[in-house]
């Protein structure tokens, strides 16, 4: 007999007394336990085997698991005493009924997931219009009247009377349309995440007609490169873990000079280059540092501040997350309940 | 753009200790990204090599090489240009060319030679083997060179058969809308107004400029005598044509991107060059070479302290200024620096210098800092919060969030509703004014489904606002399939009661076919309502009496009439809750409390008596005996 032993004893007198299902089979268990020809009663008597130098050890433990086993036993008696219904052991094997619930759209999830990360950092989340004035969405942005993108094939324009002083309206191409917006309320310094939807004339696996884009803005005296460099670093540890990295490369876009592509070190090979990325790294998005024009479109004098911006896809960003496997963005939209409730 | 970059053609302009991976490496890191390497059979790697909009000056092996001599160096890597200029031919006053150019804007730079003795044989091995490398079909050295020069230097060029151009005149002019051309890929094409054309002495138009030339001008087997000709084109009119034509090629591209002005004159001397050694080809003309409207040369202000202040670190004067010297700018004493012909389009205030120097210098080398300085005292719009809230308990009440298209069929988009005037589809050809006719869709679409469906959906709605943008507000709608309809209002006024939102506001709910119910409201309204703000009421320590009175109910006769009615009788009763309906029977609950004392049996009967006399008297509601 040893220490070991007594331990598998208590565990089945446990689990027997627990699925008692009435105060008869609990007798019945007491009887086989406590009882004078008992289990224990046979243990203690079986002390004198016990080598010596554990008869001590022995015979605490002894003690201990007689008093679980009676409380226990007192518990579960006063149980039936008082009526209350003991749950039987089928029973509590059963699955339990789950209550009706919905599911949230992947986008909400993701803008959520960014919303929080970016929140610490004291960025507060805006939205500007979704239908917009060429001003905001071109011309303050430092993208002249030949700029491609303003090309009718890229853009959607709507059907409605051209302002004098603005242009025509369009559906916004970019959440960039808010940096001007958010610079004319006069407020500095800015930490803005414009989170908005978005559209373009484009249909292809990873691009739709609609699509939310969520844009930060940073403007303040002595912003430089470094800061944009460790706002996306901590935004892609966060979003997509600590084992992915960044890297910069030049870019262009007329909004922003110097300009960037953002490329984060791919999820399958971890940099070392394969077939799903582009010797180890995916684009994620743009970003750059305010183009001074902008920031004078915004009535800031790019003199005294500097800032930072970057924009990218919320469907796409999230797509990009290790897991997810979403191979084709247009699951997104297409509202079908086996897609939304995975999710 | 993507272009495609032969390694050893780059080694004819350049020679450098760096390997293909090095070079691929360096150019992703601090300039233009390689999207891919690939090995020929021959041994070379092809670079594909994606070209930013801005950079038309980097879309040859030129403007790679230009780059590389920039960027090794400071690699570790030697780089040295080996690549000698043609040098000027000897012109001779043999064949005329007259040449008109109707407006300035159309072609900045005009140049032209007329070669003889061209014999038609297919080009060295060599060359074909490098343009198929590119993705060029050879055709025959007098072809092939000018699209080899053009993957070369950058500057596209083309070659008529010099007797064809009849009077030996060129007119270069605006198309007229509805004018017709074959390019000489056999296809007739009909010009929008203001495509740039050249005209014949004739009349006829034998050139599609910049974007192909034309079959009636085309170089064949029995051409002796031709014109090679290097242009500048207007980039805006080359894309808008090349675009509304359906047309992009090699040629439109790098036009509509800008060529460098200085470049046109050394390309063609090299064209001159390559087709005598190849076909024995000899100058037969004066050189043509109009530049009405001179440009490349601009100067940008050197701000050293600005370049240290944006990449947020020190670097030296002296880095700077041998940088921006590799990349082919020239410091002077004035505190500008003048900028490379090739870059006039793009680097055009300090911030541009800027970049160029710490692109270089490698973003990679840059620190990774968070965030200093004041946090903006901003409140955030409470719109987002409450938003959240909605969702969330729509979603533990079994619905399922869905987002539509923001616009739809011109039906489904609703009356008044804004068109797009330039649709992918008629399917999403109008901005929409209500979420509920997609939603139903969604409801359709998801009918395999079983039991319970529910969907909604938190979008913008765009509403037409006499010259202005649309309002734009927040919308909530749901869709119910076999959902009893009390138990869908009760969602929503749950829903409504989480944000705080007593009685304030009205929502109709509307029936459909097959068991479905749906609802829209304007969140924005709900959002500009929602409180978190409880009052509370002190708990009295008396016990309240609670009864349940059964009334009958004329027709015409609403609950929320009632529920007034009763509430205004009496400041005992504190509570009252509807509990059943059979035929024109309602079951109510009424509370009654006092906090002030015990309301006994008889309190009872004087406010059930106050209730009975004023539902008698101002909707006719009686008790149900």
């Amino acid at each position: 007999m040893d220490v070991v032993k007594l331990d598998e004893i208590q565990i089945s007198a446990l689990k027997e007394i627990s699925e008692a299902a009435d105060a008869e089979a609990l007798e019945t268990l007491r009887i086989k336990y406590l009882g004078k020809k008992g289990i224990l009663a046979d243990l203690t008597g079986s002390i004198s085997s016990v080598p010596n130098h554990q008869k001590k050890e022995y015979g605490t433990k002894l003690n201990e698991i007689k008093e679980t086993i009676l409380g226990e036993f007192v518990q579960k008696g006063s149980m039936f005493a008082f009526g209350i219904p003991a749950i039987s052991g089928l029973e509590k094997g059963l699955p339990g009924n789950p209550p009706k619930i919905g599911h949230l759209h992947v986008i909400t999830q993701a803008i959520r997931e960014i919303v929080d990360i970016f929140r610490p950092l004291g960025f507060t989340r805006t939205r500007y219009p979704e239908i917009e004035w060429e001003y905001f969405a071109f011309d303050a942005l430092n993208m002249d009247r030949d700029h491609p993108a303003r090309d009718e094939w890229e853009t959607f324009f709507v059907d409605a009377p051209e302002s004098k002083e603005y242009g025509k309206m369009v559906i916004t191409p970019h959440t960039s349309s808010g940096q001007v917006r958010e610079m004319l309320k006069g407020e500095l310094p800015i930490r803005m995440l414009n989170i908005s939807r978005c559209g373009r004339r484009q249909v292809t696996v990873k691009h739709l007609p609609t699509f939310f884009q969520f844009e930060g803005l940073v403007v303040d005296e002595g912003i430089n490169i470094t800061h944009l460099k460790g706002v996306l670093n901590y935004f892609v540890k966060n979003f997509f873990g600590d084992n992915r990295e960044i890297r910069l490369r030049p870019y262009d876009f007329r909004f922003t000079e110097p300009s960037f592509e953002v490329d984060i070190s791919c999820d399958l090979c971890h940099g070392k280059g394969c077939r799903f990325c582009k010797e180890g790294w995916v684009e994620l998005g743009g970003a750059g540092m305010v183009h001074p024009n902008v920031l004078k479109s915004g009535g800031i004098d790019p003199e005294k501040y500097s800032g930072f911006a970057f924009g990218w896809g919320v469907e796409r960003t999230y797509m990009m997350k290790a897991g997810t496997q979403i191979d084709d963005i247009r699951h997104i939209f297409a509202n079908d309940i086996r897609f939304l409730e995975q999710f | 753009m993507n272009i495609l970059i032969p390694d050893s053609w780059l080694r004819d302009l350049i020679r450098t200790s760096a390997k293909p991976k090095d070079i691929s490496k360096a150019l992703s890191l601090h300039a233009f990204s390689v999207e891919k390497t690939i090995e020929c059979d021959d041994g070379d790697v092809v670079y594909e090599i994606e070209i930013t909009p801005n950079r038309g000056d980097a879309l040859s092996i030129m403007g790679i090489a230009r780059e590389l001599v920039a960027i090794l160096p400071d690699k570790g890597f030697s780089a040295e240009w080996i690549k000698k200029p043609a040098e000027k031919f000897k012109e001779v006053d043999e064949n005329p060319l007259t040449v008109e150019i109707m407006e300035d804007d159309l072609v900045p730079r005009f140049s032209a030679v007329v070669l003889k003795d061209i014999i038609s044989k297919p080009s060295p091995d060599l060359v074909a083997s490098r343009l198929e490398k590119v993705g060029i079909r050879a055709l025959n050295a007098v072809v092939d060179m000018t699209n080899y020069l053009m993957i070369e230097t950058g500057q596209p060029m083309h070659i008529f058969d010099y007797d064809k151009i009849k009077g030996h005149k060129m007119v270069v002019r605006q198309s007229h809308k509805g004018e017709k051309l074959i390019t000489l890929d056999g296809v007739e094409r009909t010009l929008p107004a203001g495509v740039i054309v050249i005209e014949d002495g004739e009349g006829r138009l034998i050139d599609l400029c910049g974007i192909m030339g034309c079959k009636n001008s085309e170089v064949d087997e029995n051409t002796t005598k031709a014109l090679f000709f290097v242009q500048i084109y207007n980039p805006v009119r080359i894309r808008k044509a090349s675009m509304t034509l359906g047309h992009r090629t090699d040629a439109a591209l790098r036009f509509e991107k800008g060529v460098d002005f200085e470049g046109v004159l050394p390309g063609l001397y090299a064209g001159v060059e390559m087709l005598a050694a190849e076909v024995g080809s000899k100058i037969a003309s004066k050189l043509t070479d109009i530049a009405e409207r001179p440009k490349g040369i601009s100067e940008v202000y050197l701000d050293h302290e600005r370049i240290k202040k944006i990449a947020g670190t020190g670097i030296d004067n002296t880095v700077i200024e041998n940088t921006l010297g590799l990349l082919g700018f020239e410091v002077l004493g004035n505190g500008n620096v003048r900028v490379p012909s090739w870059r006039f389009r793009d680097i055009l205030i300090p911030e541009d210098l800027a970049e160029e120097v710490i692109r270089v210098y490698g973003y990679y080398n840059l620190k990774d800092n968070l965030l200093t300085g004041e946090i903006p005292a901003k409140k955030e719009d409470k719109r987002f919060y409450w938003e959240d809230k909605a969702k969330d308990f729509l979603r533990f009440n079994g619905l399922y969030e869905c987002y539509t298209n923001s616009a739809t069929t011109e039906t489904l988009a609703g009356d008044e509703a804004l068109g797009i005037a330039n649709p992918l589809s008629q399917d999403l050809s109008h901005l929409r004014t209500s979420l509920v006719p997609q939603l139903l869709e969604v409801m359709d679409k998801n009918k395999g489904s079983s039991g319970v469906t529910g969907f909604f959906e938190m979008s913008a709605v765009y509403l037409p606002v006499d010259g202005d943008l649309p309002d734009q507000p927040m919308h909530l709608a749901l869709v119910t399939r076999g959902m009893p309809y009390r138990d869908l209002k009760g969602i929503v006024e749950s829903m409504l009661l989480e944000l705080g939102i007593k009685d304030d506001f009205t929502f109709e709910i509307e029936t459909g076919l097959d068991d479905v119910l749906y609802l829209e409201t304007d969140f924005d309204k709900i959002s500009a309502l929602a409180k978190f703000s409880k009052t509370y009421t002190s708990i009295s320590r008396f016990n309240s009496i609670k009864e349940d009175l059964t009334f009958v109910i004329p027709e015409g006769v609403t609950y929320d009439q009632i529920r007034a009615t009763i509430l205004l009788c009496d400041n005992r009763i504190t509570k009252l809750s509807f509990k059943d309906f059979y035929n024109n029977a309602m079951t109510l609950s009424i509370e009654y409390l006092d906090k002030d004392a015990q309301v006994s049996s008889q309190d009872t009967q004087e406010i059930r008596a106050k209730i009975f006399i004023q539902l008698e008297k101002s909707l006719k509601v009686s008790l149900k005996s």
